[in-house]
């Protein structure tokens, strides 16, 4: 646990100077104070992206080998993924309804894949809690999670495929179509939120870790959902 | 409501759901040892 606290620190230090970068670099012409929003945006949803591929890699792994500690890693990387996912949709729907004048538009494939690639993830935790074998859960979740991976590159190049309110890559092999001050920014910001993701889902690996050797095998399904034996309610 | 409220009220939303997250980890590793 330790080790996880130097990185929790590490984390919140890159953090504060991407908060302070974001604060401080330029704003667009045109979009005024929503330019900074791009600074959580981009970075919550490129951690996403790296959350939901380390998920699909430790599935495949946990495939193969059949311990633990993938089936730990996996889980642990779609909690943290949810909720960067989660912020970038809503700070992507702030920035929509002030720039475009419309939070949402189903219309748009880039919104319309990210929300559907949340929804699989949110049901990727749900798999998890309805099923009370640790084997089984562990063999679900690895082919959902090695499975549902291949929305990732849908949502990345959804802008590129389809016709989309988003606009295509900003930083590109040949340059970046903004000043410097906004280029640095958004990658200290890249960095910090980087930092963030391995130090929650190391953090969360430890919480897993914790509660399993607490309850002797692994960490229970939702008692809500798990149906009891009858030999355990006897007393009805 | 001006540009930079709701732009700092996003922000504020967004660092407080990974500090509510941290948090949550910690009590729950804190329950688990004991």
């Amino acid at each position: 646990m330790k080790r996880v606290r130097i990185l929790m620190a590490i984390a919140a230090a890159a953090m504060v100077a991407g908060l302070y970068l974001t604060l401080t670099s330029p704003t667009d012409r045109l979009q005024g104070e929503f330019t900074r929003i791009v600074n959580i945006h981009a970075p919550s949803m490129w951690v996403a992206f790296l959350a939901f591929g380390v998920t699909a890699l430790a599935s495949i792994l946990w495939l193969v080998r059949k311990t633990d500690r993938w089936d730990r890693i996996a889980e642990a990387s779609v909690e943290t993924g949810v909720l960067f996912t989660a912020t970038g949709l809503f700070t992507g729907m702030v920035w929509g309804q002030a720039v475009w004048g419309r939070a949402w538009d189903w219309a748009d494939p880039r919104m319309a894949s990210t929300a559907v690639m949340f929804f699989v993830y949110i049901g990727y935790l749900a798999l998890r809690r309805a099923t009370p074998d640790p084997v089984m859960r562990a063999r679900r979740s690895a082919i959902l999670g090695a499975i549902a991976v291949v929305q990732v590159p849908l949502v990345y190049f959804s802008v590129n495929l389809f016709r989309s309110l988003h606009q295509t890559q900003s930083i590109r092999p040949d340059g970046a179509t903004m000043p410097d001050e906004m280029v640095i920014a958004l990658l200290v910001n890249f960095l910090a939120f980087t930092l963030l993701y391995v130090a929650l889902t190391a953090g969360r690996v430890e919480v897993a870790k914790a509660e399993e050797s607490r309850s002797g095998e692994t960490v229970p399904a939702g008692d809500a959902v798990a149906t009891p034996l009858l030999s355990e309610v006897e007393d009805v | 409501m001006s540009d930079q409220v709701i732009v700092f009220g996003t922000f504020f939303i967004c660092y407080a759901a990974f500090v509510w997250y941290a948090a949550r980890l910690h009590l729950r590793y804190r329950r688990a040892k004991g």
